[in-house]
């Protein structure tokens, strides 16, 4: 629609009206989804600063009497049991999305790399393969991947989710790396070969540093993706000091079914590591889309 | 390695003559070293379980994890499943929410990709904004809607009585009629944003010079939008379409914690259903019928997946 604003040309008023009319239903339309977007967003703020009594009003206050972060200290206090949990829970989700994410990195740097580069017989069908992976729901290994795990004896341990988490994410981390290197020419390379690099210095030293933004949506991605996950640690983590926070929190909302504050602040409190890392780094991962997906 | 970079040698490579196969994969023993890693872990946590599934559908399985004591049944499973109620109505349901899901997703984020397009004052600010529900966690997002649908304190049924629509708050993910429309709009929320992200990179490859081109020659604005943008998107839509399909067959999270399936099975879809009837009602054997029934659907829906996408693959070849 780029170009309607230049289709309104002078002396046109008849077409004037009709493009303004596309240009009205857009900004309609922007505003009807910014509302949809934002609102159910901007209640959980509002609710998360309401005491438990205030939340449960009929009609309700829509701005609370008296606005109090009691939810807030409740969850980041270690003295109180509750506090305790959350900030375990945090932790314990913090530490399997960053070790997912190296690790998935470490994994699909190599393999998008020779999938773009090289043509071993086979190599289609297996980036296919790779690619399938995401066609199948969690739930069907779910079983499987239990007994295997008690085999492994990883059961209620951050191994078991971090390996399973690896090899959900590395099919669209394989993909979106591959777009990157499709477009960095390998005449680069040649060239540092020719100067007398080694084909792992020319990797190293040319093609990684160029690859960056591939790499950074890669590991938004796999961290994005582990964060949120919940099946999997609702099947594999019994014991409360392991439990991630997406199975945390249900679990604190079972024991309290009105502390609506709190779970509006406990969803709140999730939601911010994956949003600001996302706001921050957005333009990468779009940009990696784009290549992966659109370009490809 | 004595491999010299690039595709041009590789080729001369796999000049045909005496070599065979098995002669390529040695000479190319090099390049598996740079899969291997990722080709390892998809095996073990994938192509075992897949096996496994298999195998268990055909045995009547003991409770508990005991499955030593598997008797073998052969399709008695299978065919318990399709002569069941139960199955045809989470069928139909699941239809509906894939359906509605990927259609109303698509629409709305193709439209917003549409409206985003043209340049103007906090444009990124918005596009940041219409962004965030996908990014944040669907369990947050399952909650947040439950808050919002409650049948006694949420906020529509709040605002549906004070503008003298309703009596009393409606109950929508209690009443079997409502519920999964419902989900389906959470669904959405959560989803429409991928769909703008991929349309608005298909944008950018649309060539001004053939807008404007097409402009010149009195094109309205509909009609360039349909004969010259369209055509272009027509495969990044259908990655986008087949992608959230997929990704709406698969979804667990938001039915699961709203409503666990409820009321009356109004809300389960498959993947819900079989998460119980495994880990709920422990009947392991059944559950893995099932799920080698859905492997099969998606394998259909993955066949197509991968022709787009090889789709994409050809034209980059001639291009």
């Amino acid at each position: 629609m780029s170009t309607i604003a230049e289709t309104a040309s002078r002396g046109q008023t008849r077409r004037r009206m009709r493009v303004d009319g596309w240009r009205w239903a857009g900004r309609i339309f922007l505003v009807f989804m910014l509302l949809y977007t934002a609102l159910p967003m901007i209640w959980m703020l509002i609710t998360s600063i309401k005491s438990g009594f205030a939340a449960m009003q009929f009609p309700p206050q829509w701005w609370p009497d008296q606005p109090t972060l009691a939810s807030y200290q409740k969850l980041l206090d270690p003295q109180n049991s509750v506090g305790q949990d959350f900030l375990r829970f945090f932790w314990n989700s913090l530490f399997v999305s960053t070790v997912t994410t190296i690790l998935s990195v470490i994994v699909a740097v190599p393999a998008a790399y020779a999938f773009s580069r090289f043509s071993f017989p086979g190599r289609n069908f297996l980036f296919f393969a790779v690619l399938l992976r995401n066609m199948f729901p969690a739930v069907i290994f779910l079983v499987p991947l239990f007994i295997l795990m008690r085999v492994l004896g990883l059961v209620n341990t951050h191994g078991s989710l971090i390996l399973t988490y690896l090899t959900f994410g590395l099919p669209l981390a394989i993909w979106l790396l591959k777009g990157f290197y499709d477009n960095i020419p390998v005449q680069l390379e040649q060239a540092a070969r020719i100067d007398g690099a080694t084909r792992f210095q020319a990797f190293i030293l040319i093609v990684m540093p160029l690859s960056t933004p591939g790499i950074i949506a890669t590991a938004i991605y796999s961290f994005i993706g582990a964060w949120n996950e919940y099946i999997y640690a609702y099947t594999f983590l019994s014991k409360n000091e392991q439990l991630t926070l997406p199975v945390g929190i249900q679990r604190f909302f079972s024991e309290n079914t009105t502390d609506f504050p709190g779970l509006m602040a406990a969803s709140f409190m999730m939601s911010v590591p994956v949003v600001v890392l996302f706001l921050v780094l957005q333009r990468y991962f779009v940009r990696a889309l784009t290549e992966g997906a659109v370009k490809h | 390695m004595t491999i010299v970079t690039g595709k041009a040698e590789a080729r001369r490579r796999l000049q045909p003559g005496r070599s065979g196969v098995l002669r390529k994969i040695w000479e190319h023993r090099a390049d598996y070293a740079y899969v291997l890693p990722a080709i390892a872990v998809m095996l073990i946590v994938i192509a075992y379980p897949i096996y496994y599934t298999i195998e268990l559908s055909f045995f009547k399985t003991p409770p508990g994890l005991q499955l030593r004591d598997k008797i073998f049944i052969g399709f008695d499973n299978y065919t318990t499943i399709l002569a069941s109620r139960v199955f045809w109505k989470v069928t139909w349901n699941t239809l509906i929410w894939t359906l509605g899901s990927t259609f109303i997703s698509f629409v709305l984020g193709f439209a917003a990709a549409l409206a985003l397009h043209r340049d103007f004052i906090g444009r990124g600010v918005l596009r940041a904004i219409l962004i965030v529900p996908w990014v944040i966690s669907a369990v947050a997002a399952s909650y947040i809607w439950r808050w919002i649908y409650h049948s006694d304190f949420g906020i529509i049924g709040a605002v549906l009585v004070g503008l003298g629509l309703a009596d009393r708050p409606p109950n929508f993910i209690d009443s079997v009629s409502t519920v999964l429309p419902s989900l389906i709009v959470v669904n959405i929320w959560r989803e429409f944003p991928f769909a703008m992200i991929m349309m608005m990179a298909g944008l950018q490859t649309v060539p001004e010079q053939l807008l404007s081109a097409a402009k010149v020659d009195g094109a309205s604005a509909w009609q360039r939008f349909w004969h010259v943008t369209f055509p272009h998107l027509r495969n990044v839509s259908t990655v986008t379409i087949l992608l959230l399909a997929v990704a709406n067959f698969n979804s667990f999270i938001i039915p699961w914690i709203m409503t666990g399936g409820g009321p009356s099975n109004a809300s389960h879809i498959w993947i819900t259903h079989i998460y119980e009837l495994a880990f709920g009602r422990q009947l392991w054997g059944v559950a893995s019928a099932y799920s080698v029934l859905l492997f099969l659907i998606l394998m259909t829906l993955g066949y197509f997946y991968v022709r787009a996408l090889s789709g994409n693959e050809r034209k980059e070849g001639t291009a």
